[in-house]
């Protein structure tokens, strides 16, 4: 199968790694994760100039600014995310929070915010929006506890708590477990979701494959001197200290 | 002729009857019958092909595998792609060839002759300035992250890949590095995203879901 600016799927998967979106006027979507277009596109940063207005409309999360741009004109645009899987959902008056880094498009109908969960936006509205995710996505309704590694997100219904196992609990009785300081597992602290709703998440505990910031930085430290690289080394050292 | 069948979308089988195929180190997984199996430098290329490589550098680690029996090719679950040619040449990232046998004759193209663009190009792409090509009548199979994607470009449809995605092309092409205005933007800021290839002529292009170098 030979795809052309024709044939290529409207608004749908290419396959399961990849989308196309036909694109007429303008979206968001994540920094680098263009792979292929055909027609006359355009790929801006949301500080350009023109789009003050769009910007002041649709995308109210500074966090995130640097991540996403703004793509316009006519043209079809081809998405992948390092292999991940991608999905497209269509919101009708609705609300739903995606973990951040997964939100690979929207359509600037929808207004995107930052959730009082960190690292995850919130999009309200109507239209249509892309995410990745490791593995396939699966829909569950609550009540639901979920692996925080494995949550996408979740829709139309409020944020969730934590839900410690007892034995954790029991554990942090006896102060133990913070001198050991173990990672805890899914099984031990879950997010707990109530309500009406539906909560979102991929077939797997792993995030996404790769790490584009990662990436940034390691193609990065080719330009660093000597001492810029002892910096670094430094840096990082402090920062695994108080992790 | 070695004959090709895919197993599932990530695995390969090549039969052999007293034949000899061309296939990427370490992706052999199973093989039934007599098969001998020998590291090849060189593939079909002969001595001039050879020199051309070591003087270029691109590498192209093969192994050979010539006998009769069914051998299995898969590797770390990347998807598997048949490409037919009759007559033409295949332009490939030496790291996205499979197998391919001696009907291909192989080589390498210093990507510098399509101007500055195809120079950055190999420097975008990380993956050198020179690149595979395969010219004959036969098959060969490449392998991508998630399915690869042929993409058809005509005279009047130009097409813009990003560098990291691009797997190969075949036909009369003209591949010429260009940098989105609005991306100036981000200069210092983003890896290789500020560069994009276009395809221009007739012919097709072959790209991945994923960007080389990611962690699988």
């Amino acid at each position: 199968m030979i795809f052309n600016a024709r044939n290529l799927p409207s608004n749908d998967n290419v396959n399961p790694y990849a989308f196309c979106v036909d694109v007429a006027g303008e979206m968001f979507i994540q920094k680098g994760k263009m792979i292929a277009y055909y027609g006359a596109l355009r790929f801006e940063s949301l500080s350009a100039g023109p789009y003050g207005a769009l910007v002041k409309e649709s995308f109210n999360s500074p966090l995130y600014a640097n991540d996403f741009v703004v793509v316009t004109g006519q043209g079809r645009l081809i998405l992948g995310d390092r292999g991940n899987n991608i999905a497209s959902y269509d919101l009708k008056e609705g609300n739903l929070t995606v973990r951040g880094a997964n939100v690979l498009g929207f359509e600037p109908s929808l207004v995107c915010q930052e959730s009082t969960v960190p690292g995850y936006l919130t999009l309200l509205g109507t239209g249509k929006f892309l995410a990745s995710s490791n593995g396939a996505v699966h829909f569950l309704e609550p009540p639901v506890r979920v692996d925080e590694d494995a949550l996408l997100g979740w829709a139309d219904m409020p944020s969730p708590s934590y839900r410690y196992d007892y034995g954790y609990m029991r554990g942090m009785f006896g102060m133990v477990r913070s001198m050991i300081g173990g990672r805890s597992s899914g099984e031990e602290k879950q997010l707990d979701f109530t309500g009406q709703g539906t909560v979102l998440i991929q077939s797997s505990e792993m995030g996404l494959v790769g790490s584009t910031a990662l990436d940034d930085v390691l193609a990065r430290t080719g330009s660093l001197q000597q001492n810029e690289l002892q910096q670094l080394l430094s840096h990082i050292n402090q920062r695994l200290q108080q992790s | 002729m070695p004959e090709y069948t895919l197993v599932n979308s990530k695995m390969l089988s090549v039969t052999l009857r007293n034949e000899e195929v061309f296939a990427k180190r370490g992706a052999m997984i199973a093989y039934t019958g007599r098969v001998d199996f020998a590291p090849s430098s060189s593939g079909s290329e002969g001595l001039g092909g050879m020199a051309m490589r070591s003087v270029t550098g691109e590498r192209m680690t093969l192994m050979s595998a010539r006998g009769t029996g069914e051998v299995l090719y898969a590797f770390y679950g990347r998807h598997v792609t048949m490409v037919h040619l009759s007559g033409e040449t295949f332009y490939a990232e030496s790291e996205s060839l499979l197998a391919y046998d001696g009907r291909l004759r192989s080589g390498t193209q210093f990507l510098g002759s399509s101007g500055v663009g195809g120079l950055i190009r190999g420097a975008a792409t990380g993956s050198g300035l020179f690149t595979t090509t395969l010219t004959g009548s036969g098959e060969l199979a490449i392998i991508s992250d998630g399915d690869a994607i042929a993409l058809d470009v005509t005279p009047d449809r130009p097409v813009f890949v990003d560098p990291q995605a691009y797997i190969g092309h075949r036909g009369q092409l003209r591949s010429d590095l260009v940098t989105d205005v609005g991306w100036k933007t981000f200069v210092g800021q983003s890896s290789g995203e500020s560069y994009q290839l276009k395809f221009t002529g007739g012919g097709t292009v072959y790209i991945q879901a994923a960007e080389r170098g990611g962690n699988r």
